[in-house]
């Protein structure tokens, strides 16, 4: 805070995108560039607090308040204003390993907690994450820089995630010989095929995985490990093992009609569109002329209808089963917590766009699905109530005599994923908690000795930051086991 | 945490939720408005039970003193000790100004000592002159945790304060040094545990109530300072945090987001705290205590006061600096005889029935009291007779508030000489005459009242030569007017912001830290004059001629860091300078200012007019404001807004 007025003189200015018709026509991403002029007011904006919210990284009731990775938010803020970019840049980067990620793809919830969101708009804190992280790559302030000595430890990741890339990128960093596994033919896990391509451009990702292959971390692709390479391989050949392979079982709808043709899990949707992307081909799941339901109505329901809609969608529809969020902060969600509150978000913005409506219908849930010679046509929903009981959880109850059909070609199942697939972590004898999920002690090792875990894989489904978070600290816990308790690697 | 420091809307809000609560509110440095002491119609108040005095006297007026149910003497601060404070002029807004009795703009200093207490029997004066002010008030003493402050508290005790607070080193708000927030100052834990060991070793604490404060936020804090010693509790940054605070520490910026440590007017909008949830605070507090107590067994509070054996140092405690800890001095238990009480329950005498006010002018005066008739009296005084008239005055206020009474209403002459505090406070519509000699503090903190002396008639010395009353005179005056014929010692109207007074001649640092009034002196000036001096202006006359201060004339005895020298010229000037000096030799017979007046012509020419430099800037603007057709309010805020930008400005920057 350069300037200690600079949230008075200045109000916020969101991310500039494109206008919705005009970017549904292509699978660019959605926001140009800023001003510099105003990107330094933006930074001005931040008020350097003398407790930043904005970093805290704790979760509360279960959501993240403040950055998971504690980015140095105000001092890079100021450093924008200031226009030290490259200063900026060397701050963000002790935090950060890929902002270039976290700057796109992140709900921000340092925005969510900034102090200035108390009664202003908060800092464009994302925004500015990103542009100093692109500015970096622009002016060629991003280099490989491969670490001064090796260790001679050698250290196996399984999965190519954000966690497990975090993972490897500190790990290497402290000089040790990393090799990720990863049974996709590229890397990035859901970085790739997850989130879509006008969302988080693969050239993107590609960008970094460069890099980190410069620094000289070994990627192997193509290989599901416990398939093609077995577990006790891997436990022979490395000094240490870090599973990070994400929560991938998506949870599935148990109605009837679930067998017929054209109901689909929302990944092998998301996956096969990316997929043709990158080949440059058509997929075999398009959604062109067809009236798509995707149920849920989360992000990944979200990004369903972007990709629909870009596919040629003839209508879409997302079921959200709870109600629809309030405009401003609850009483029971005050301002530090993450703000539950009505988002539009660029799907929703671009079916409105479109159809003139945000495609969302709340409280509603699949009753069944109906179809033809064994191809979907209809869904039936009913309209549901929650029921509130002091101290007990929410009840949901169907409301008689609501349902109602709606025509539906294609069927998306986008209600999240509830594990990682048990197979691998059993290869290596690592326990499991009731919710399927990998368990791991404070120090991320699993109840196998020298294999760690890390990412979704034991947190459940979440966020990339939280994944670059935990791959950074297993890769200190790792290097703590391997250097006799020392680490080189900061503990945030 | 003053009304300057803190937005109206903050301040206000501590002040409802403790009036709701039954608790106290503080003003905190520097004032208050008048219009608060009014109740709402929901019941509601926004005064502030504790008044404070600190040294600047900020607003200290009989109302505000009259107003209290408690005054409290601000020692030193806790988050830092002796330091004095400072308002910068891009805080003092206009309404700041006004409770403050300064100028707009202009920036504020609290001096380091109060310049009435030079030893612990100046102290004892203050207590018993803020006791005559408001009888029905306790007298508080706000002290800092240090070693050695148990001693300093006996001493308090001795000097009749109601009430001492022990104040930890950890309050205070952002605005504080850096330096002082982390060097300065002891954890009241220890302040306290020795003032309580050292008041019943002196059985002296059975006459006090101790209270403690410093970042006070849980009911345990306030079982751990009971058992300590403690039975009263001051709670600050806690109960903001529940205001909204969001410990920003963009106190001392003025740009704090939340509208509590600001007065931007557009921020202050953003103040969002209800009292309610302070008031809510405060109870889960309660609360906690309570259930604290009742694990130990305590069935009221006051048992459980001074029980420190009941505390136990925490061994378990696995760091290198908690190693060689020994809490065994802390929780003493010092051995007294069965008889000896653990809390306040005797009370302090302050004799007050015993005072010539009680005895003598209050009976005196009951048809201006009951019926705003005139009462004109003449008294023999003693010097014995300390703080006469402050009684009075204040029963004056009570019944007729801030505007007092008509002048002159009560006119009462006196012969003799008068002990220390002659007229300290007296409202409006009081005038004391002395044909005599007066003591230190003669019109402290005048509040309209005027002051009249002059040497008895049958004296043979030359008045204008000698010294007729004794130091700092007209300390923190805020309003009134004042004749003296003949010499006042030093430190004459130091932190004055109002008053008009004429004197023969004073002695050293005179009119220092003073920021409104007018004073003329019309004899010999001692060295340092006008030193801190932002507001108000004084009227030297130049005595070169006369081989005044060695020849070199009153330029060389000024401190001219912040002021500046000027002839007098303006005709309107001149006149005021002119009705002053004819009262004077009105009221006294000075043949000093009669001679003066004689030689008009020339008189004016050898008047030096000392002038703060931010106060003229700021005056200056509000003059051109005023011709371009703004009204006097609108020419203060747009003066002020002007000043705030200039990088000229000097005083507490
Ligand atoms: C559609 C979608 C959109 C999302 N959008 C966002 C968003 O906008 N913002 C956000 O912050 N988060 C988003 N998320 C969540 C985020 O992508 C994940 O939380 C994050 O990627 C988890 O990282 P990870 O490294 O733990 O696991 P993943 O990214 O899931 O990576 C795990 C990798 O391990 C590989 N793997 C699994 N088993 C094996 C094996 N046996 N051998 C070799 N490799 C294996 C997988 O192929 C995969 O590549 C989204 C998620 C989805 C599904
Ligand atoms: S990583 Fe996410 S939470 Fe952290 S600063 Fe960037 S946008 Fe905010
Ligand atoms: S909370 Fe917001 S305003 Fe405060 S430091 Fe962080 S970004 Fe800046």
């Amino acid at each position: 805070m350069g300037k200690p007025t600079g949230f008075m003189e200045f109000g916020r200015e969101p991310a500039h995108v494109r206008p919705p018709l005009e970017r549904v026509k292509d699978w660019a991403e959605t926001h140009p560039g800023y001003e510099e002029k105003t990107l330094r007011e933006q930074g001005a904006r931040c008020m350097d607090c003398g407790t930043p919210y904005c970093h805290t990284g704790a979760l509360v009731n279960g959501l993240a308040m403040g950055c998971p990775i504690h980015n140095l938010i105000p001092e890079w803020n100021d450093l924008v204003y200031r226009g030290q970019w490259r200063e900026a840049l060397i701050r963000l980067q002790k935090t950060n390993n890929f902002p270039e990620f976290t700057g796109r793809v992140c709900p921000a919830p340092c925005e969510g907690s900034c102090t200035l969101g108390i009664n202003q708009p908060a800092v464009t804190i994302k925004t500015i994450e990103n542009e100093i992280i692109e500015r970096g790559f622009l002016e060629g302030w991003v280099v490989p820089e491969p670490p001064l000595a090796r260790t001679g430890m050698k250290v196996a990741v399984v999965g190519s995630g954000p966690a497990g890339l975090s993972a490897a990128a500190q790990l290497n960093k402290a000089g040790h010989e990393v090799t990720v596994y990863e049974r996709d033919d590229r890397i990035g896990g859901l970085l790739v095929y997850g989130i879509p391509n006008m969302k988080l451009d693969k050239s993107v990702v590609e960008r970094r995985v460069k890099l980190l292959e410069a620094e000289g971390i070994h990627f192997v692709t193509g290989t599901a490990v416990g398939r093609d390479v077995e577990a006790e391989q891997l436990i022979k050949d490395f000094d240490a093992v870090v599973l990070a392979t994400g929560s991938t079982i998506p949870r599935d709808l148990n109605v009837e009609g679930r067998e017929l043709t054209g109901v689909h899990y929302a990944m092998d949707f998301l996956v096969a569109n990316t997929k043709a992307l990158l080949g440059q081909s058509a997929t075999h799941l398009s959604a062109a002329g067809k009236n798509v339901i995707v149920i849920g109505g989360g992000d990944t329901g979200t990004d369903c209808v972007g990709t629909a809609i870009r596919q040629g969608a003839k209508s879409v529809v997302q079921l959200e089963i709870l109600p629809k969020p309030p405009d401003t902060r609850a009483g029971d969600n005050p301002w530090p917590q993450w703000p539950k509150v009505y988002k539009l978000d660029y799907g929703q913005e671009e079916a409105a766009a479109l159809w003139g409506a945000d495609p969302r219908r709340y409280l509603l849930n699949t009753k069944r699905l109906i179809g033809e010679a064994g191809a979907v046509t209809t869904i039936e929903t009913v309209e549901i109530e929650w029921i509130h009981t002091p101290g007990g959880r929410p009840e949901m109850r169907e409301c008689p005599g609501t349902e109602k059909s709606l025509p539906a070609d294609l069927v998306l199942i986008a209600m999240g994923f509830v594990g990682p697939e048990p197979a691998l972590p059993t290869a290596f004898g690592c326990k499991l908690d009731h919710r399927g999920n990998i368990v791991h002690d404070d120090d991320f090792m699993t109840t196998t000795p020298g294999v760690f875990s890390a990412g979704d894989c034991s947190r459940g489904q979440s966020l990339v930051v939280w994944a670059i978070n935990e791959g950074r600290l297993a890769a200190r816990a790792v290097d703590r086991y391997l250097m006799f308790g020392e680490s080189v690697l900061p503990d945030y | 945490m003053s009304y300057g420091s803190i937005s109206r809307e903050a301040h206000e809000a501590l002040a409802i939720a403790m009036n709701r609560l039954g608790a106290k509110s503080n003003t905190g440095e520097g004032g208050e408005d008048p219009a608060r002491f009014e109740t709402l119609p929901n019941g509601d108040s926004l005064k502030s039970a504790i008044k404070q005095v600190a040294s600047g006297r900020f607003g200290v007026t009989s109302e505000y003193l009259v107003s209290a149910r408690e005054i409290q003497i601000k020692m030193a601060q806790g988050a830092k000790p002796g330091e004095g404070g400072q308002l910068p002029g891009h805080k003092v807004y206009p309404w700041i100004a006004k409770v403050r009795h300064s100028t707009p703009g202009v920036g504020l200093i609290s001096p380091p000592p109060h310049h009435d207490i030079y030893s612990i029997e100046d102290l004892a004066e203050l207590i018993h002159d803020l006791k005559n002010a408001n009888p029905d008030a306790r007298i508080s003493v706000k002290l800092v945790s240090e070693v050695g402050v148990g001693t300093i508290a006996a001493g308090v005790a001795k000097a009749h304060a109601d009430v001492i607070l022990i104040s930890g080193h950890d309050g205070g708000t952002g605005a504080s040094p850096l330096s002082s927030i982390k060097h300065a100052g002891l954890p009241w834990e220890l302040g306290i545990a020795e003032t309580n060991q050292v008041l019943l070793m002196n059985d002296l604490r059975s006459r006090v109530v101790v209270e403690v404060d410093g970042q006070m936020k849980t009911g345990r804090d306030v079982v751990i300072g009971a058992l300590l010693g403690a039975e009263e509790f001051g709670f600050s940054t806690a109960p903001l945090v529940t205001l909204g605070c969001v410990m920003m520490r963009a106190c001392h910026l003025n740009t704090c987001p939340v509208g509590i440590a600001t007065q931007d007017p557009e921020l202050r909008k953003r103040f969002n705290g209800d009292p309610q949830s302070v008031v809510n605070f405060m109870t889960y507090v309660a609360q906690e205590a309570r259930e604290y107590m009742a694990q130990l067994g305590f069935r009221t509070f006051e048992e459980m006061v001074g029980h420190s054996e009941r505390l136990e140092m925490r061994r378990a405690v696995d760091h290198w600096k908690a190693h060689n800890l020994d809490f065994s001095r802390i929780l003493f238990q010092p051995q007294l005889p069965k008889t000896t009480l653990r809390t306040c329950q005797i009370g302090q005498e302050h004799k007050l029935e015993m005072s010539l006010d009680s005895t003598t002018l209050i009976p005196l005066c009951e048809p201006a009291l009951a019926r705003g008739e005139r009462v004109e009296a003449e008294l023999p005084i003693r010097n014995v007779n300390r703080v006469v008239g402050t009684t009075l005055g204040s029963a004056v206020t009570r019944r007729y508030g801030g505007a007092g009474l008509p002048e002159d209403t009560i006119s009462l002459r006196f012969r003799g000489t008068a002990g220390q505090s002659f007229g300290a406070f007296i409202p409006k519509g009081v005038t004391l005459t002395l044909e005599g000699d007066a003591n230190d503090y003669l019109g402290k903190g005048l509040s309209g009242g005027k002051i009249v002396l002059f040497p008895p008639r049958e004296s043979t010395f030359v008045a204008e030569d000698n010294v007729i009353t004794g130091n700092v005179a007209f300390y923190g005056a805020t309003s009134g007017e004042a004749y003296i014929r003949g010499i006042a010692g030093e430190r004459f109207c130091v932190r004055n912001s109002g008053v008009n007074a004429v004197v023969e001649g004073v002695g050293d640092h005179g009119c220092e830290y003073m920021t409104g009034g007018r004073v003329v002196v019309i004899g010999k000036t001692g060295r340092n004059f006008a030193a801190g001096m932002s507001g108000g202006v004084a009227y030297v006359l130049d005595e070169s001629g006369e081989g005044g201060a060695a020849g070199g004339g009153f330029e060389r005895v000024c401190n001219k860091e912040m002021v500046q020298l000027f002839p007098l010229s303006d005709p309107e000037e001149v006149a005021e300078i002119r009705r002053l000096l004819e009262r004077h030799v009105e009221y006294t017979a000075s043949p000093r200012a009669k001679a003066l007046l004689d030689e008009w012509h020339t008189t004016v020419s050898r008047f030096i007019r000392v002038v703060p430099n931010d106060y003229r800037r700021v005056m200056e603007a509000q003059a051109r404001m005023r011709e371009k057709g703004l009204s006097q309010d609108e020419a203060e805020m747009a003066a002020f807004d002007e000043n705030v930008l200039d990088a000229r400005r000097v005083a507490g920057n």
